[in-house]
């Protein structure tokens, strides 16, 4: 894919109406589902702010804005602690094609779940890129988009404040056949039926 | 027809059993109205002014009587007693509890049908040709193809939350019945040089706000690549779509931002990273498929029937509707009957519960039980005998669903409107008895000949009164309903969009304006001239002149 066009491209403006593309917060949960169990969360996802420095990163695990890593990068991977990127749903993971090997994490911060963009990144991270450590969903992220971000390549799960984690685990197990392949290894309904013919 | 396989069956299972789980959790206060919205949306369920309208698929049109005797069933048991297709080929229900919804889907999984993407900023249902597999100008049956395209685009996970919603259409004959330029994705069968069969892609077209024809991205796409081609056009789409604004965020918009040079080249460059993986189909996909859709156990005949063209002379009404309402086929001693559901009085495109099973009841007993839906809102029966063709009538007649007016000013397309819809500006189906009324003599209509009427309620154009040979748009002007025409307009090969007449019409004058320009036609037409070749011919200007000559 050029990259002029996508540039071009970026002029369009491509928000959900009155919600922006990043988180404009911090996000700290306690909780996490990794593989479909529930964990004790250690990430601190630090919001894009044009003030943010090296000095205002937290002592914990952390994720950072893109933009935030490809400045900082030297420093970032000689810290204590683990530190993931964020994809944010108007970026491309094309823009950090050179960094995967270099990167321990990735997170997909959802500002809004309705908004389908972060499920093409998880694909094409799993797929063009082979990117094979976890990748993350944070912020809007609720029980009934689980088990398509998972299609789609997420690995692991911030749900947003008010879901239920038990709960929400059933969504792994809700559907249990698919028509078309994605990032979890699928085959075309096709394929499997011409194997049976 | 299609039928489900054990992998049909256990994502449609599935789906209904996650669907009474989002409303049982919504009951218990676990899943607010607003994060259940986009949900059941993907369910087919709305919410409109009066209560929920829950829209069930009915894939490229295609239903039998078994299924349509079940949707007579869900309107008698859950509804008001009747149903109303849809210009998608669909069917609605107006009237349905929220409770009741999951058992209602569950219903209608036990004759394999579903709800599944009716709704929503999804892939919705893939729409075709009415006369498939009996059409004298078919190409190839593009049956298959649909219920390929159907089950990939089934609960795709990468593209259930696209900017806008997304529609796809496929025909496989030389004249377009299913408007391919009018979609996101419009699919039209072509052989290339080497006799290998593929599609001509359309991308980018669409009516609502903001109509646009279709632009062609690829002249030859081989018919083993379909998949992973329309694969490449939703993930460009997804990831680039506009999603800050939804009265732009359709693929037309995005196609005529970047221009269809570089959004082609970006389609490729997506394309060329898997176009020969997973998604590519074999022979065998199509020949198995195609088995579904096996060519009938048609009788040997003669073409011609004596006693029925002797009941032609008799009957004038025996006439009307078979000149009218029936179609040559391609088998020798077969009509394809088009059912109208455009009865004077009564709203385009509903039928009752009685209709749909008298309906189910003569596919079954005289064309292989097997219906289709038209988007312009009537219903086919495919293969009639030409000698049952008397039965036919008279049953179809006891059960008011013989009207001779196919394709006639009374056939109009016609959005549920002001009376149901949440989105309207202003009704249609009062306005479509307005019509009715006014052109009551039917060989006045039969002169009058061809002419597509589409009436929306508003300029989200569920009507497609943009390609009306004579669309009507209603507006609301200062809380009165008032109606925009258009002339010109057609959703077929030489695809346009009509031309606008002139200011708005009170809504008692609609009838008179459109009296008017038949007028007009009438008046200037030369020879086998339709109402949209004379418009082709003289231009706008007399039509105009004689609607505006009068206050209105």
């Amino acid at each position: 894919m050029s990259t002029t066009k996508i540039v071009a491209n970026r002029t369009i403006k491509a928000r959900a109406k009155g919600t922006p593309d990043r988180i404009e917060k911090d996000i700290n949960n306690f909780k996490a589902i990794v593989e479909q169990k529930i964990i004790d969360n250690s990430f601190y996802h630090v919001a894009e702010t044009e003030e943010l420095g090296l000095t205002d990163l937290p002592q914990s695990d952390i994720s950072v804005p893109m933009s935030f890593w490809l400045a900082h990068k030297a420093d970032l991977m000689a810290r204590d602690g683990l530190v993931a990127v964020q994809i944010a749903a108007d970026q491309f993971p094309e823009d950090l094609s050179a960094e995967y090997s270099d990167i321990s994490s990735i997170v997909l911060p959802m500002v809004s779940h309705v908004d389908g963009r972060s499920y093409s990144h998880a694909y094409i991270l799993r797929t063009r890129f082979k990117y094979q450590r976890e990748i993350r969903a944070i912020g809007d992220v609720k029980y009934d988009q689980l088990g398509f971000l998972t299609r789609s390549g997420c690995n692991a799960f911030e749900l947003s404040e008010g879901e239920n984690l038990e709960t929400a685990l059933k969504a792994f197990t809700e559907m249990s056949d698919i028509y078309q392949p994605s990032a979890d290894g699928g085959g075309l309904i096709f394929s499997r039926r011409r194997a049976i013919h | 027809m299609y039928k489900y396989d054990a992998v049909d069956k256990t994502i449609v299972a599935d789906r209904v059993e996650q669907f009474r789980g989002q409303v049982t959790r919504h009951f218990a206060g676990e899943l607010s109205a607003a994060d259940l919205a986009p949900l059941r949306l993907r369910n087919g369920l709305y919410m409109q002014i009066h209560a929920h309208m829950l829209r069930v698929s009915i894939p490229y049109g295609l239903v039998n009587s078994e299924q349509m005797r079940a949707l007579a069933q869900v309107s008698r048991q859950y509804d008001k007693g009747y149903g109303h297709f849809t210009t998608r080929q669909n069917i609605q229900f107006n009237w349905p509890e929220l409770a009741d919804v999951p058992d209602i889907l569950q219903d209608l999984s036990n004759v394999e049908m579903h709800a599944i993407q009716t709704s929503g900023n999804c892939i919705r249902n893939i729409s075709s040709d009415h006369y498939a597999g009996v059409a004298t100008d078919e190409i190839i049956d593009p049956r298959p193809y649909c219920e390929i395209i159907r089950q990939w685009s089934t609960l795709h996970p990468e593209f259930y939350w696209l900017p806008r919603k997304f529609k796809i259409a496929i025909t496989g004959a030389t004249e377009d019945r299913a408007a391919v330029k009018f979609h996101d994705i419009g699919l039209e069968v072509v052989y290339n040089d080497e006799e290998h069969i593929g599609f001509r892609v359309y991308v980018g077209g669409g009516l609502g706000r903001t109509p646009v024809i279709g632009k062609v991205i690829k002249e030859f796409l081989p018919r083993e690549d379909i998949l992973s081609y329309c694969e490449a056009i939703l993930r460009v789409y997804n990831l680039h779509g506009r999603r800050d604004n939804k009265y732009k965020a359709r693929i037309k918009i995005l196609v005529n931002a970047m221009g269809i040079d570089d959004f082609r080249d970006e389609v490729e460059a997506e394309w060329a990273y898997f176009k020969d993986g997973a998604l590519k189909l074999h022979d065998t996909d199509f020949e198995t498929m195609q088995d579904f859709f096996p060519k009938p156990a048609y009788d040997d005949l003669p073409a011609g029937d004596n006693r029925i063209k002797r009941w032609r002379d008799l009957d004038s009404r025996f006439k009307a509707w078979y000149n009218n309402n029936t179609v040559d086929h391609i088998q020798s001693g077969y009509r394809i009957v088009n059912v109208s559901l455009k009865e004077h009085g009564v709203a385009p495109g509903d039928a009752t519960d009685a209709q749909m099973d008298a309906i189910a009841n003569i596919a079954e007993q005289y064309s292989f039980s097997e219906i289709r839906v038209t988007h312009e809102q009537n219903l086919v029966l495919a293969d009639i005998r030409e000698q049952d063709l008397l039965d036919v009538w008279k049953a179809l007649d006891a059960e008011r669903l013989a009207t001779p007016n196919i394709g006639s000013v009374n056939d109009m397309i016609c959005c549920p409107g002001l009376d149901f819809c949440s989105l309207a500006n202003a009704s249609s189906i009062s306005v479509a008895k307005q019509i009715n009324e006014k052109f009551d003599d039917f060989e006045e209509l039969y002169d009058i000949g061809e002419v597509k009427l589409k009436m929306s309620g508003c300029m989200n154009a569920c009507g497609h009164h943009h390609v009306g040979h004579i669309g009507i748009l209603g507006v609301d002007k200062k809380g009165e309903e008032w109606y925009q025409l258009t002339v010109g307009g057609d959703a077929s090969n030489q695809a346009a969009l009509g031309t606008h007449l002139g200011r708005a019409i009170a809504k008692d004058k609609v009838g008179d304006a459109i009296g008017d320009i038949l007028h007009v036609y009438k008046d200037l037409r030369s020879d086998d001239e339709r109402l949209l070749d004379t418009f082709r011919r003289v231009g706008i200007d007399p039509f105009k002149q004689k609607v505006y000559s009068e206050d209105r």
